[in-house]
């Protein structure tokens, strides 16, 4: 698999909501109130509005997540970024995440795979983009290493 | 990124039906009539399903694909994927999803994975790996 980093992506997030349970698992929404984005190729900010991470805990102890956030290009173009992603790792680890707690994102599988939508002529090659993300999940928000798929 | 081969995919297809413009651009369904799959973990053959084909007006088409597989073993797998390909620049890949109850192939819930897609005469083939 040839991949070539595409940005690295940070966002800030607020106090998850918790939906309870529900059909398929445990539901939570987590806010994004912010962040930003940087790569060889663009770079920018997370606008809050509308942004914001859908989890759901399966029973089989696998996270699901579902982001959707905007982002702003600093020449100002507007981009729709969408990934599904999973995390899941040791229970001590996911513990020590859940308690906010710095850890190694080596211990503990967290990928994503997002996909973008823009009308932004300078960001159009994003639109036929497959790409894949590592995530290290901090205590203020996740930081997605995002590799485009050559 | 670090990957791992998780299978070679090779479907089969039927004639297309071509449903035509619709809002999101010029929809045909590829009916999926069989085919294989082989790794070093699993392998088995394809039962049947379909791929949802959209041609945007820029050329390229979005992909969004549901087969389900049997292993050789019979477990059921059910496998979906939604992909780009842009063949004025030779880019079909996919981002393959399985779901299993089949506790011994349970790892496929718990994965995610990109292909690599061909076009061959006879349907595509599909080299996938597993992100790790």
């Amino acid at each position: 698999m040839n991949t070539r980093l595409l940005m690295i992506l940070r966002v800030t997030v607020a106090t998850p909501r918790s939906i309870g349970a529900v059909p398929h698992g445990t539901r939570r929404t987590v806010p994004i109130t912010g962040g930003d984005f940087e790569g060889p190729r663009l770079r920018g900010s997370v606008l809050p509005e509308g942004s914001a991470d859908w989890l759901l805990l399966r029973a089989d102890g696998v996270l699901e997540l579902d982001l959707r956030a905007t982002l702003r290009t600093d020449d100002g173009g507007l981009i729709a970024m969408r990934s599904f992603g999973l995390r899941h790792g040791p229970p001590e680890v996911i513990e020590a995440l859940a308690r906010g707690e710095a850890v190694d994102p080596a211990a503990y599988y967290f990928r994503t795979t997002p996909r973008f939508e823009t009308s932004h002529p300078a960001c159009a090659f994003l639109n036929h983009l497959i790409t894949v993300a590592t995530g290290d999940r901090r205590a203020e928000g996740p930081i997605y290493t995002i590799h485009e798929l050559l | 990124m670090n990957a791992r081969p998780l299978m070679r995919l090779r479907l089969t297809t039927a004639a297309t039906e071509a449903i035509g413009p619709t809002p999101h651009g010029m929809l045909s369904i590829f009916p999926i009539t069989g085919g294989s799959f082989e790794g070093e973990r699993l392998r088995g053959i394809v039962l049947g399903g379909a791929d949802w084909v959209t041609a945007g007006a820029d050329g390229t088409f979005e992909l969004d694909l549901r087969v389900t597989l049997e292993t050789d073993d019979s477990a059921l797998i059910h496998m979906t994927f939604t992909g780009v390909r842009d063949d004025a620049n030779h880019y079909f890949r996919t981002l393959p999803r399985f779901e299993t109850a089949a506790p011994k192939y349970a790892f496929l819930n718990r994965l995610l994975a990109v292909g690599i897609g061909e076009g061959h005469r006879d349907g595509p083939v599909h080299t996938i790996e597993e992100i790790l």
